[in-house]
């Protein structure tokens, strides 16, 4: 597992992926929209499958000494690191606007969503959605991606747009809570977006081996 | 002693099929798959890899189905499809440092002897190598994990004929050794030189497998050459 992981890494990535890592630290800015943040690190993602088809990575990991699900697990392994790491990086933005910033100014007269945990949750629906829309779309064919992309694409802003106006509606102001305000709110709604993150994530999983398993290359 | 084993496979492609190819490889000795250019070899081979699928037949190796099995034997064997380029941009060291890592066989200094006889610069990119140099490379990785078979896709093409001289001489040192060596070729003079038995396909089908003394006996006229053969052959495959 470290062995495919590693190929990932220093074989099949962009270097963009790991530089859009920093767009977590979106959450960090006042008057936008910081669930964008894990929309460019999706984008820094893409570029790592883009390289990869260009290098023909996808026939050269079929060659090395591994199961066909080795090469599947290797590109999922590797899309969970990224976004583990960016999500690390939106929780420490979050920890700070929730308890040293908590009293800013930039933040309180923020018009847009705030970045709490209901975000952090949001910001791992996204994440899964990507899982789930583009790399088990990829996997498809282990070629195209066009058409996956454009998919999550919609689908991310869908989820953006969408919870950029739920604080809006009357009685769910709440999800737009500062500090350690309804923190039990909060708390359920980032434990219902790391679920979805890891169940799209698992059930694209198995759904690419099997899809990849049939693959001719 | 039986090392590979082929039945019947079957694939189809709406204008293409793979009919019923059946041969097993023995145990240390080397052996041509000839063919001119699209007769089969290369879909036969990527089954033999699992790189497709065929409708039908079975794969074995070492006695073990290669579905199921598939991260073991790739252990035990040694492929290369031709002069495909992989990651262009990275330094052929880097892709090494990882390939490496897969095989508990790889043996560095055999590695270090291939990347010499070859005078590969290991600090180059693909990109950087001529066609003839990225078949040298694959060559070298599939011979650097102490392969106990030899799976190639026209590893002579491209070459020079002094380097496809050496790359003769290396197969019969690696069969000399034990290595059972599989190589596909439309170069009919390779097999001349160094193939002990003969596979010989035309339009997806196997027209026959055995050793290439029996191949002569069977087939060749009085004085004719090998390549005179296959030529007369395929001339009457193509004619049928």
């Amino acid at each position: 597992m470290r062995n495919v992981l590693r190929k990932e890494m220093r074989l099949s990535s962009s270097i963009l992926s790991y530089l859009f890592i920093p767009f977590g630290l979106m959450f960090l800015l006042p008057g936008y929209p910081v669930l964008c943040g894990a929309f460019f690190v999706s984008l820094g993602l893409f570029q790592s499958f883009q390289t990869a088809r260009e290098a023909n990575d996808i026939v050269f990991s079929v060659l090395l000494p591994t199961a066909k699900s080795d090469v599947v697990k290797g590109k999922y392994l590797f899309v969970c690191l990224i976004e583990g790491c960016a999500f690390l990086l939106m929780a420490l933005a979050v920890g700070l606007r929730m308890t040293v910033l908590s009293q800013s100014e930039a933040y309180r007269n923020n018009a847009l969503m705030n970045a709490n945990f209901f975000a952090l949750g949001m910001a791992c629906v996204i994440f899964g959605l990507f899982n789930w829309i583009f790399v088990g779309g990829f996997f498809k064919t282990a070629y195209k991606f066009g058409r996956p992309f454009v998919a999550f694409i919609i689908a991310c802003f869908l989820v953006i747009f969408t919870a950029e106006a739920l604080h809006h509606i009357p009685g769910l102001e709440r999800l737009n809570a500062f500090g350690t305000e309804d923190i039990a709110v909060q708390l359920i709604m980032l434990t219902a977006g790391i679920l979805i993150f890891l169940l799209t994530t698992a059930l694209s999983y198995r759904r690419s081996c099997k899809r990849f398993e049939k693959i001719d290359i | 002693m039986v090392i590979v084993e082929i039945q019947d496979l079957v694939k189809k492609y709406p204008s293409f099929e793979l009919k019923d190819i059946s041969f097993s490889l023995e145990s240390g000795r080397i052996t041509g798959f000839i063919g001119r250019n699209g007769a089969g070899k290369t879909t036969t081979i990527k089954s033999m890899l699992n790189m497709i699928h065929p409708d039908s037949g079975m794969i074995r190796y070492f006695n073990r189905p290669f579905v199921g099995n598939e991260a073991d034997i790739k252990k035990r064997i040694g492929y290369s499809t031709g002069t495909v380029s992989w990651y262009p941009r990275k330094k052929i060291r880097d892709i090494v440092d990882i390939v490496k890592r897969f095989y508990d066989t790889w043996d560095e200094a055999s590695y270090r002897k291939y990347l010499d006889l070859f005078s590969i610069d290991e600090m180059k990119t693909p990109l950087e190598l001529s066609e003839g140099m990225k078949v040298k490379v694959n060559l070298m990785l599939a011979l650097a994990h102490k392969s106990e078979v030899l799976i190639l896709d026209e590893p002579t093409s491209g070459l020079d004929p002094f380097s496809r001289n050496e790359l003769l001489g290396i197969f019969t040192e690696l069969r000399n050794n034990g290595v059972t060596v599989f190589f596909s070729t439309h170069i009919i003079t390779d097999i001349e030189k160094c193939a002990d038995d003969i596979i010989y396909i035309s339009k997806g089908r196997i027209v026959a497998a055995m050793s290439k003394e029996d191949f002569i006996r069977q087939y060749s006229g009085a004085g004719e050459s090998l390549e005179d053969t296959i030529l007369r052959l395929e001339g009457g495959a193509i004619h049928a």
